[in-house]
């Protein structure tokens, strides 16, 4: 089950940008046959190596034709990176059917639908599944609601799958912190003073920078590969060491 | 006398510290007889005024002294019923900063006095546990044992190493009757949290108390830090048998505060 990532046959769910596409790079630098989903249409600049499905996860009929899909090019999946995701910021009494129906029809039935859709060729030839948890599913982000209680569904579906599904199958989560993407540069534009918001998030992060997508490339990489081999079932942190330090910081006020 | 605590005999460490009077109090109000067991009568404030505890002297990381104070309560009342490890120091340092010997101490009081109490309280609980009874020994971990404050380092280690500890106990000593939690404080008013603020280290930037200890409340989802009485009362309801089906656990009681992300400035 566990192929170098050369040669792994690979579904990215919402690949289109930010992580999910530098996911997807990561993959095809090292080698894997990639295909790819998202509710638009093909990105412009979308990598030619790559495959492109317009899908919605949330929908099982369109997840399980993107399964077909990915079997029609290139055989059993052997990779799943569920990283395709929404957030709503809103406070739970704010939140409406609409918005509990989008974040977790994406972020909870969504991880669901693609788990279920690959499952039967994993369990029969082997493979691997990553989720993009968050640490959001771990500690309270404020008005985030649903968004956080989706994250930590992600998390306790990453044990149950491991626990049912080995050992032919492994599934681990990553919890990303802040990593900067277009919605994160957006949040400090936002701000009442930009900069000293960004050094305040800064002095937040022990390591001294907020992640890149390529970070989370370089997890999902090695949860793919075979130096990983022994691990199943965890939700790996990667955050910068921003929450393994206290919210009250004293020295930052 | 009635009370939850009623004909239960208890021992208090640190009993004269901030938090450690406010359980001595709490558990002589619901009918305890109670042992405030600290270095000397006014343990780390100015002074005290009797409320009704019994003084022990005890250091706990010192074996005769753990084994004495024991000795005493086995002679008066030949049994204990509920142990609270309340004794705690704070090193504010980072690990560089840090001498062995404040190293060492910071060991020697927090894990040391805990397992010390306990491994000689361990006979005498077992004498009130049975009939339906339990016996409860209640740990003081913190937050900062799952998750870090800039420039604590002994502190954040030897309160995850209480928190290690407390399960092993549980283990070992539930099957006897003997139930075992820590409680995991956050930020509760007390000297120890005054001196964080007046430090030069992780509480000082230079403002004054008044509006850092209102940012401090602000950064609460309940808006404000603990005081004393709000940790007796979760430890009153742990040494007490409503809590007979509880072992092994690390309470956290800190406002919501850890329950949170970092609180960036946006």
């Amino acid at each position: 089950m566990d192929k170098p990532s050369t040669a792994h046959r690979a579904i990215v769910t919402g690949g289109a940008r930010g992580i999910g596409r530098a996911i997807v790079e990561r993959l095809l630098a090292d080698g894997a046959q990639v295909l790819s989903c998202g509710r638009s249409k093909m990105p412009e600049d979308w990598p030619a190596s790559a495959h492109w499905v317009q899908a919605d996860v949330a929908d099982p009929a369109q997840v399980k034709a993107l399964v077909a899909k990915a079997t029609a090019v290139f055989g059993a999946t052997t990779l799943l990176v569920n990283n395709a995701g929404v957030q709503v910021e809103k406070t739970v009494a704010d939140s409406n059917d609409t918005d509990w129906d989008l974040v977790v029809g994406v972020n909870c039935r969504g991880v669901f639908n693609m788990c279920r859709a690959v499952l039967p060729q994993m369990q029969q030839h082997g493979g691997n599944i990553i989720n993009i948890g968050s640490i959001s599913g771990v500690v309270a982000d404020p008005s985030m609601g649903l968004y956080n209680a989706s994250k930590a569904f992600v998390h306790g579906l990453t044990r149950s799958i491991a626990v049912d599904h080995g050992p032919l199958v492994r599934c681990n989560a990553i919890s990303p912190g802040w990593i900067m993407t277009a919605m994160a540069e957006e949040g400090f534009a936002l701000a009442e003073n930009p900069q000293a918001a960004i050094d305040d998030a800064l002095a937040r992060h022990p390591v001294g920078r907020f992640g890149q997508p390529d970070d989370v490339a370089n997890a999902v990489a090695w949860l793919a590969g075979a130096q990983s081999a022994y691990l199943s079932g965890q939700c790996i942190t990667l955050d910068g060491g921003m929450t393994a330090a206290s919210p009250l910081q004293p020295g930052l006020f | 006398m009635s009370g939850i605590l009623a004909a239960k005999v208890a021992l208090v460490t640190g009993g004269r510290g901030g938090i450690g009077r406010a359980i001595c109090a709490r558990f002589i109000r619901e009918g305890a007889t109670v042992y405030a067991a600290d270095i000397n009568p006014a343990g780390s404030l100015q002074q005290h005024n009797d409320d009704g505890s019994k003084f022990l002297t005890l250091d706990v990381a010192c074996e005769d002294d753990a084994r004495a104070a024991m000795a005493h309560v086995q002679k008066q009342h030949g049994k204990l019923d509920i142990l609270v490890n309340a004794a705690g120091i704070e090193i504010e340092k980072t690990i560089e900063d840090t001498s062995l010997e404040e190293w060492n101490r910071s060991f020697a009081v927090n894990v040391t006095g805990t397992f010390l109490c306990s491994k000689y309280a361990l006979p005498l609980m077992r004498h009130a546990a049975g009939d339906g009874k339990t016996a409860s020994i209640v740990n003081f971990g913190s937050y900062d044992g799952f998750i870090a404050d800039p420039g604590l380092a002994a502190y954040c280690a030897s309160k995850g190493a209480v928190h290690a500890l407390t399960k092993a106990m549980a283990c070992d000593h539930s099957p006897e009757g003997i139930r075992v939690n820590a409680i995991c404080p956050g930020y509760i008013d007390t000297p120890m949290l005054q001196s964080f603020f007046n430090g030069d280290g992780s509480g000082g930037s230079g403002g004054d108390i008044a509006s850092l200890q209102q940012a401090v409340r602000d950064v609460h989802p309940t808006r404000n830090y603990g005081t004393p009485d709000d940790v007796a009362n979760l430890v009153n309801w742990l040494a007490s048998d409503e809590a007979r089906y509880a072992s092994g656990q690390l309470w956290v009681l800190d406002g919501g505060l850890s329950a949170q992300v970092q609180q960036m400035k946006l």
